[in-house]
């Protein structure tokens, strides 16, 4: 039992103490960016391509541990007689498993250099389809909608171009949990129909998501650890 | 005065703006520059070249970095070669984009790069052959620019830009195939700048 007590005092010292003599951290940073988004192999059957464009906004909270809060707004088609949209509102935990580059020690000139990290996280989703051909003047369009919830994991990297400045290109895979909708349609008489199921189902699809991000501002962690 | 006296003294005013060696650099962190123009661009799966009016702002941040946003309207009868199949192209077309740009070159020349996701706000005939006279249905769709060129910083408020653009994007609210509006397009110009940090 002392063995253990003693390992256990030893492995805190080491966790206070042996950590570099850092002056600054990057926790408390916020960014601001814009974002494109490529949705590919869609569950959905018959849908295509998707393309989005979005917003996000990033808080750092240690040197390893960043956090993305984005909204996304994708549309894609469904053969040539239906379209979708989906709205993606939600956050993803970016850890850094390389993590010994400092943010602000740029001295001696900063050099364009690549951060590559793990990411997952949840988002809530509103998707529309919408019949391509069955607008009607006085009714609009046939669609059917669904909200429902999701989770997403992936890897990506940052391209940081100056200390404040980076892109960031990220692949992820989204599965929706929740109600879905299925359309079907008939290519000999062009009649197309929307099903709505209830209950839990597993479709998702592949983000590829280009963002562009900027630091603006420090919200904490200022002085020295 | 004679012609070859004009091109001489245009000859020396423009050799003047570029040996004046002791101008201070205008590019710097906190310019502000912003500008208008008439940027022919071609949407080419549409073969369609229309005139739109493009104006932009944009804020250097850091020595190469700046902040962007800009917007694109076609003009007023601006489908200048168009296959007249109203379903294909859109009636009204506008597109609205904010980004980053990264700038290289030495004091006031600079080769600018600009990416900036954006939407494109678009006004499409629908039911063109069944419905008279035909419904229009206005849609927001998503698109990317990427955008190359180069500026000259010739005096304190003013400089010389000319750009290339290339952005895409897809229309889905249509009755037909969803229309591509993959284009490219140039634009070039007097644009205006002010410094609104003093050092």
């Amino acid at each position: 039992m002392k063995g253990i007590l003693l390992i256990f005092t030893l492995s805190l010292g080491y966790c206070f103490f042996g950590q570099p003599n850092q002056k600054y951290t990057p926790a408390g940073m916020l960014s601001l960016g814009g974002r494109t988004t490529v949705s590919i192999f869609n569950d959905h059957k018959n849908e295509m391509t998707g393309t989005g464009v979005g917003g996000q906004f990033r808080l750092r909270f240690s040197d390893a541990v960043n956090t993305d809060w984005f909204f996304d707004y994708i549309t894609s088609d469904i053969l040539n007689y239906a379209h979708r949209t989906d709205y993606h509102i939600g956050w993803s935990v970016l850890f850094y498993p390389i993590n010994q580059l400092d943010y602000f020690r740029q001295e001696g000139g900063f050099k364009p250099k690549f951060r590559p990290y793990i990411l997952a996280g949840h988002c809530f989703d509103y998707s529309k389809i919408e019949a391509k051909d069955g607008f009607s003047p006085l009714d609009g369009p046939m669609s059917a909608e669904r909200w429902s919830s999701a989770v997403q994991a992936g890897l990506g990297t940052h391209l940081e171009l100056s200390p404040r400045f980076d892109i960031s290109l990220t692949g992820q895979y989204m599965i929706h949990l929740g109600n879905h909708i299925e359309t079907d349609y008939d290519f000999t008489t062009g009649a197309l129909s929307f099903h709505e199921h209830k209950g839990a189902s597993l479709a998702g699809h592949l983000l590829l998501t280009l963002s562009l991000n900027y630091k603006i501002a420090k919200l904490w962690g200022f002085n020295r650890r | 005065m004679g012609i070859q006296q004009k091109i001489t003294g245009l000859f020396l005013l423009v050799s003047t703006l570029i040996y004046s060696q002791e101008k201070p650099s205008y590019f710097q962190p906190s310019l502000l520059r912003a500008s208008a123009t008439i940027a022919p661009t071609r949407f080419y799966t549409q073969q369609t070249t229309v005139a739109l009016i493009n104006g932009f702002v944009e804020y250097v941040s850091e020595n190469r970095i700046s902040i962007r946003g800009e917007a694109n309207i076609m003009a007023p009868n601006g489908k200048l070669l168009y296959p007249n199949s109203p379903e294909k192209f859109p009636r009204n077309y506008t597109s609205i984009y904010a980004g980053f740009g990264y700038h290289l070159g030495k004091r006031n020349w600079k080769f600018d790069i600009h990416a900036e996701p954006g939407v494109v706000i678009a006004e499409m005939e629908q039911h063109p052959f069944l419905i008279v006279p035909a419904p229009y249905q206005w849609s927001v769709s998503p698109s990317f620019m990427l955008k190359g060129g180069t500026s000259f910083y010739f005096s304190k408020y003013c400089h010389f830009f000319a750009e290339i653009n290339y952005s895409n994007g897809w229309i889905r609210k249509t009755p037909f195939m969803s229309v591509s509006i993959a284009q490219y397009g140039i634009s070039a110009g007097l644009g205006f700048h002010l410094l609104t940090k003093k050092k």
